[in-house]
């Protein structure tokens, strides 16, 4: 590309419904996969993409996810040229900006962007999980002369009335926006993912600053008014795994994924490697007593109990006759003798008692809390 | 007193040949994850030493891939740093650790250093030296030169003052040492030699049979307990492999297991590295297993050290023994017709 592509990646997001998991940190740095933070699916795309300039939206509890991206090492993006940017909220004279919406976030930061001096602007979600070559994304971009591009996702017909569905005629120009629609004409959902010129991107976005009653957000406020004017927007149907992780249940689901190769996202890619901060650890131990099936494990952990169908991340200690089964268990976290996990989410540095099970199952999936230990401990169940 | 440190990574150790026919013994794999210089390396840096020069002799391709800017030790620094210091001579590296004619070209190195003190270290010991209680050792016991020392043997770790160091590399020559192991050995007059005696874990890496004893060893939880040590992390180069996944029908038990691989077979009693496959129905016992080899499906090995690359056919059987066992050299490829 001799274009220069500039990657805006909004990672701002709170994800209230994923509970205490993002009491204090924000839902692109929510872990997941055994190692990885959500954060780090865009940002490796990016790096594989041959993107690397690439500007980080934060607002909600930013602080993990500065000191987790910190120079942007190991995704390469420490660079003397372009790198990571880390874009928070600032002050200006006029008082502190807060970033309002998803397009407000990009017009604060519009003076990072004319410096960068942009062809494209590719606007990012940090908050999805799925590996996708950005690079074919602008190709298209291009070919089809377009002014913005929306990725789309074909998702199944019954479930296409949770989302931003995208109405196109024959040759992929979108003729409609859809946001959640009782009777979905169309199947190919947006995923977030936006290309745009940059001298359009940078005029709507001066355009919608000025209108009082706008919500300042791409969805619902730029692509429409683009479609109005008539600007050539298309549709890139994309094709691979894509998950976006807004709940307890679809956290657990998407971990569960990379046990199961029918569901299409494959780490094991030396081709399209995804980076993450890596913390220096020994290898893991399965001692005498552990046994291990249909999961995944990382390094520094001593597995002496029985694991089954689960995602266990670093520096996990699961004690004899202990039982983990069609759980994601998070770094750091004790696991005592002879306790019982199914179908639960265990957060980072939990410390679960000998013999703890869950007093009421759910009918989904458990986070596990503290609360929820203590109280089985008051119950005297031990 | 502060410290710097002159790492020998060119030694010529008789016993390992089949694992360094392509790399030194420094890049020699070791605990499923780790290069034998990390233990080296990440004992420095865990004392606070910022000033390491590595002394290297051909073939140091590997070690320098592995090794780089020195970035994850915390090496790549402004001020002094990592130090890459190989050796002109066509026959560098000898039997014993600290060659005076390799620090003799990287004079320098010695002369222009604002420490006190120099460590000077072999690459083939895995441990947790720790370097500043040796240096306080030192220090207190007035001696010239203080030797570490385990209950099994010297660590062939040396701290001397830097002014004696300049002084033994203008002089070698006609004291007729070799080494400053040689030096050690010899207890030349006129200095003084002390012992700092080390009471923690160590593994002399010299020979296949100490290497794939050393190596099991670590199966047993309280060696590992004294190697990994939460407050002293052993460093190495970062790979961003993904977790290993366990298949179902995989049964994995007492074995030491890095990212990256995929188990569908049964392993037992071994250390498996980095992004290795074992295929449906195969069974290990007793193995190391170096990074990126495939062992297909029905295999059956024990006793065997595959080194990195090694591709075993379905259906190949080997048996070594603890004493003898079969080392498949990198990039070997086995058939079932080779192993009957």
């Amino acid at each position: 590309m001799n274009e220069k592509v500039v990657a805006m990646l909004l990672a701002g997001g709170q994800g209230s419904r994923l509970k205490s998991l993002t009491y204090d940190i924000a839902k692109p740095a929510i872990p997941y996969g055994g190692k990885y933070r959500i954060i780090d699916f865009p940002l490796s795309n990016c790096t594989n993409s041959g993107i690397t300039t690439v500007g980080v939206l934060t607002q909600y509890q930013p602080h993990a996810l500065h000191r987790y991206i910190g120079l942007g090492t190991p995704w390469d993006l420490d660079r003397h040229k372009g790198g990571v940017t880390m874009l928070p909220p600032y002050a200006e004279i006029d008082g502190i900006k807060w970033y309002a919406g998803t397009a407000s976030a990009i017009y604060q930061n519009i003076n990072f962007l004319t410096s960068c001096e942009p062809d494209y602007v590719v606007i990012l979600s940090g908050d999805h999980i799925y590996k996708m070559d950005y690079e074919k994304l602008v190709e298209y971009h291009k070919e089809k002369q377009a002014d913005v591009t929306v990725s789309v996702l074909e998702v199944p017909w019954e479930e296409a009335s949770r989302f931003g569905i995208v109405n196109t005629d024959e040759d992929m120009n979108i003729v409609e926006f859809d946001e959640k629609p009782e009777k979905p004409k169309s199947n190919l959902a947006s995923m977030g993912v936006y290309v745009f010129d940059w001298e359009k991107l940078e005029r709507y976005l001066e355009e919608d600053n000025n209108i009082e009653e706008s919500t300042h957000d791409f969805g619902k406020d730029i692509l429409p008014k683009m479609l109005k004017d008539q600007q050539k927007m298309v549709a890139y149907p994309f094709k691979g795994y894509w998950k976006d992780v807004g709940t307890v249940d679809s956290l657990w689901e998407a971990n569960m994924d990379l046990l199961d190769p029918s569901a299409g996202l494959v780490l094991h890619d030396p081709a399209w490697r995804i980076y993450s901060s890596n913390p220096q650890l020994p290898p893991q131990v399965i001692t005498e007593t552990g046994r291990v099936q249909g999961s995944m494990v990382n390094e520094g952990c001593v597995i002496s109990g029985t694991v089954s169908h689960s995602v266990i991340f670093q520096n996990v200690l699961i004690d004899k006759e202990a039982v983990v089964e069609d759980s994601v268990v998070m770094s750091g976290t004790k696991i005592g003798r002879g306790a019982h996990l199914s179908r639960v989410i265990v957060p980072p540095d939990v410390t679960v008692p000998e013999k703890y099970r869950l007093l009421e199952p759910a009918a989904g999936i458990t986070l596990l809390t503290q609360d929820l230990i203590d109280t089985w401990k008051e119950s005297g169940q031990q | 007193m502060t410290l710097m440190a002159a790492v020998d990574a060119s030694v010529k150790v008789a016993g390992l040949q089949d694992l360094t026919i392509h790399r030194s013994v420094s890049s020699i794999p070791f605990a499923g994850r780790y290069r034998l210089i990390d233990f080296a390396l990440s004992n420095l840096v865990n004392a606070d030493i910022n000033s390491v020069g590595i002394f290297a002799s051909q073939p140091f391709g590997s070690l320098i891939d592995h090794i780089g800017v020195g970035k994850s030790w915390d090496l790549d620094r402004r001020k002094e740093g990592l130090f890459f210091l190989p050796t002109t001579h066509q026959n560098g590296g000898i039997a014993t650790v600290g060659s005076f004619r390799d620090f003799e070209e990287h004079l320098q190195f010695f002369e222009k250093s604002r420490q006190t003190h120099v460590v000077v270290t072999s690459s083939f010991v895995a441990g947790q030296l720790d370097y500043k209680e040796m240096l306080a050792h030192h220090l207190a016991s007035g001696k010239d030169i203080t030797e570490a020392v385990g209950a099994s043997g010297s660590l062939k770790s040396y701290i001397l003052s830097r002014r004696l160091m300049l002084e033994l590399i203008r002089s070698y020559r006609e004291k007729r040492i070799l080494s400053v192991e040689d030096l050690v050995n010899l207890k030349k007059a006129p200095y003084s030699y002390g012992v700092y005696e080390y009471k923690g874990y160590f593994a002399i890496i010299d020979s296949i049979q100490q290497y794939f004893k050393e190596s099991l060893g670590l199966l047993d939880e309280n060696n590992r307990r004294l190697l990994f040590l939460p407050q002293a992390p052993i460093y190495t180069k970062v790979k961003d492999e993904p977790p290993t996944r366990y298949l179902d029908g995989s049964s994995v038990s007492n074995s030491m297991m890095a990212n990256g691989s995929t188990i569908l077979g049964n392993v037992k009693n071994s250390i498996i590295s980095r992004a290795v496959t074992v295929g449906i129905n195969a069974s290990l016992d007793s193995c190391i297993i170096m990074q990126k080899c495939t062992i297909e499906e029905n295999c059956e090995l024990s006793y065997v050290i595959a080194d990195k690359d090694v591709y075993i056919e379905k259906g190949v059987k080997l048996s070594g023994t603890a004493d003898r066992p079969i080392v498949l050299r990198k990039g070997e490829r086995v058939t079932k017709e080779d192993s009957q």
